[in-house]
């Protein structure tokens, strides 16, 4: 489940459903997705994405990929107890860079929010519902960014740090098809979910995207994760 | 730097209005960590100015003309200048280390914060007498709870989403997240002496900020210190960087790239550091405070200290 995909979802949403995505076919799971425009409401958690399994709602990544491996589906099995080490540090890393950098450009930044953010959080609703939320929504992750010290970055600070971390992940992919060997894990679909959705979005400047493509390895990846798992989407 | 040789060092009640709640012990032990390793030489000067504790941040590095703040930053800053204790990490542990710090940040930070600021019996036990202490009235009152309000801040925004709102539901997560990380860390240490190789780098700096408080602060309760004492790997690291970098008996060993340090020694001179004031604080404190005793004799801080280096 996920907000509206044409007009209602955000960026970082957006990122998110797609690495849940991701993950579940890379495992082989039947996914469907559907839009409600109150999709944020519905989750337990508050978060966005989140599935509906027979009767049981599970959301955001980690708690999926925990309710999956219950099940017996698991991607990580192979690993051994410091690559799990090293798959957890990095998928830290991009929530805590990228996610937080989304988060930032389309709240923090006022040009984007005013343009972009607040106008497509609050589409589905009528006035004035959707000013009191679109506001609530932005009030609620400045002070978010706030306590972390995110608060006072400027934007070219988000850049540089984005660019950071995305140089630590080219380094670590290097040739190699997925991030550990020859099989996809869950940091695989993180990674995917938002680089894809990074590339893709229309922002008002196109700064972010660009300081992505300069790593090759990156698109590549990108690329081929997409023709693999998602050939029979239609987007 | 001086409460580190006690064993513990607490950190930076300096607090700015936005950000510099988070520049706490882990931040300042994380620098002080890093500083030795690299070789930086740099001078520990206490700042007199006690109210200037509400609006400034800490950690903060002088040199020369410029003031650099952050944890981070400041690292940055010294590779820069050429202190750099990553001279020999391979491009993939250079990013392998930016993991694992933001799975310390995000998974670590939240539980230490709890313990020192939030859980009440350590607070009013351990906490808050450190930093009352070396504050005059009437900031003695103002400071340690306004950081204990911070940190609760913190813990419940980043961390407390609907239903979670209270802390009380929060805290079992925010452990169970912590003690995974540091088995995380146990494992990928494993048997050797640093994380990367035999000498100690940026990530060692980091995790030594982030445990050493945790390690060595007499907590009368926390579930989260026996957990780490469990790990032996990670206690023997702890005491390790703590023998040999911290020891006033003993010079800091060199660094491997003696090169690149020859051409800054003229900078040493040059290189003031105002962050480790609050440490001067603490460990005056300590030295007074009857529950614990120094391992030896503490120089006296140097309160003149615009040009001289001496080794920290």
């Amino acid at each position: 489940y996920q907000p509206l995909k044409e007009d209602q979802i955000l960026l970082s949403d957006c990122a998110s459903s797609l690495a849940v995505q991701a993950y579940l076919r890379m495992c082989g799971l039947p996914v469907q997705v559907a839009y409600r425009a109150n999709a944020e409401y519905m989750s337990p958690s508050g978060k966005i994405p989140f599935i509906h399994v027979g009767n049981q709602v599970v959301s955001e990544l980690g708690p999926i990929v925990q309710f999956t491996k219950a099940k017996g589906h698991s991607l990580s099995d192979g690993l051994d107890d410091i690559q799990r080490a090293e798959m957890k540090a990095y998928m830290e890393l991009v929530n805590n860079m990228l996610l937080t950098a989304e988060l930032y450009i389309q709240w923090c930044d006022d040009a984007t929010a005013a343009e972009i953010s607040r106008p497509r959080y609050s589409s589905p609703y009528s006035w004035p519902l959707s000013n009191i939320l679109a506001y609530q929504k932005q009030w609620e992750v400045r002070r978010k960014m706030n306590a972390i010290g995110w608060g006072g970055k400027t934007l070219e600070q988000v850049y540089e740090d984005v660019s950071q971390c995305c140089q630590a992940l080219s380094q670590r992919l290097g040739t190699q098809p997925f991030f550990f060997n020859k099989q996809p894990t869950e940091l695989d679909a993180l990674v995917f979910g938002h680089l894809f959705t990074i590339l893709t979005t229309r922002l008002t400047s196109t700064e972010l995207a660009e300081r992505i493509k300069s790593y090759s390895n990156l698109l590549s990846f990108c690329r081929r994760i997409e023709q693999t798992y998602f050939e029979d989407k239609t987007s | 730097m001086l409460g580190r040789r006690l064993g513990f060092a607490f950190s930076p009640h300096r607090v700015s209005d936005s950000s510099g709640n988070r520049h706490k012990v882990c931040d300042t032990d994380t620098f002080e960590a890093y500083a030795k390793f690299s070789g930086a030489k740099v001078t520990v000067s206490p700042i007199d100015w006690t109210w200037k504790t509400l609006t400034a941040t800490v950690p903060e590095l002088l040199c020369g003309d410029s003031a650099v703040q952050e944890a981070t930053q400041i690292l940055n800053f010294l590779r820069k200048q050429r202190f750099n204790a990553d001279y020999e990490l391979t491009a993939r542990q250079g990013a392998d280390t930016m993991a694992y710090i933001a799975l310390l940040e995000e998974k670590l930070r939240p539980a230490l914060l709890h313990t020192f600021w939030v859980d009440a019996e350590n607070y009013a036990n351990l906490t808050r007498p450190w930093f009352a202490s070396r504050s005059p009235f009437p900031l003695n009152f103002l400071v340690p709870s306004r950081l204990a309000n911070i940190a609760l801040s913190r813990i419940l925004l980043t961390k407390g989403e609907a239903p979670l709102h209270r802390i009380t539901e929060v805290e079992g997560k925010i452990y169970s997240d912590a003690k995974e990380c540091l088995n995380l860390l146990s494992y990928r240490l494993g048997t050797a002496d640093y994380f990367f190789g035999n000498s100690p780098t940026s990530l060692d700096a980091f995790v030594f900020g982030f445990v050493a408080p945790l390690y060595k602060a007499s907590l009368p309760s926390s579930p989260l210190q026996s957990h780490l004492k469990q790990l032996d790997n990670v206690t023997r690291f702890c005491d390790n960087v703590l023998a040999v970098y911290f020891s006033s008996d003993h010079p800091c060993p060199t660094p491997p790239v003696q090169e690149t340090m020859d051409a800054n020694l003229q900078k040493l001179t040059q290189l003031v550091n105002k962050e480790s004031n609050l440490i001067e604080k603490m460990d005056d404190n300590l030295r007074s405070s009857p529950q614990h005793k120094p391992h030896r004799p503490e120089p006296k801080p140097s309160l003149a200290s615009d040009k001289s280096s001496t080794p920290a």
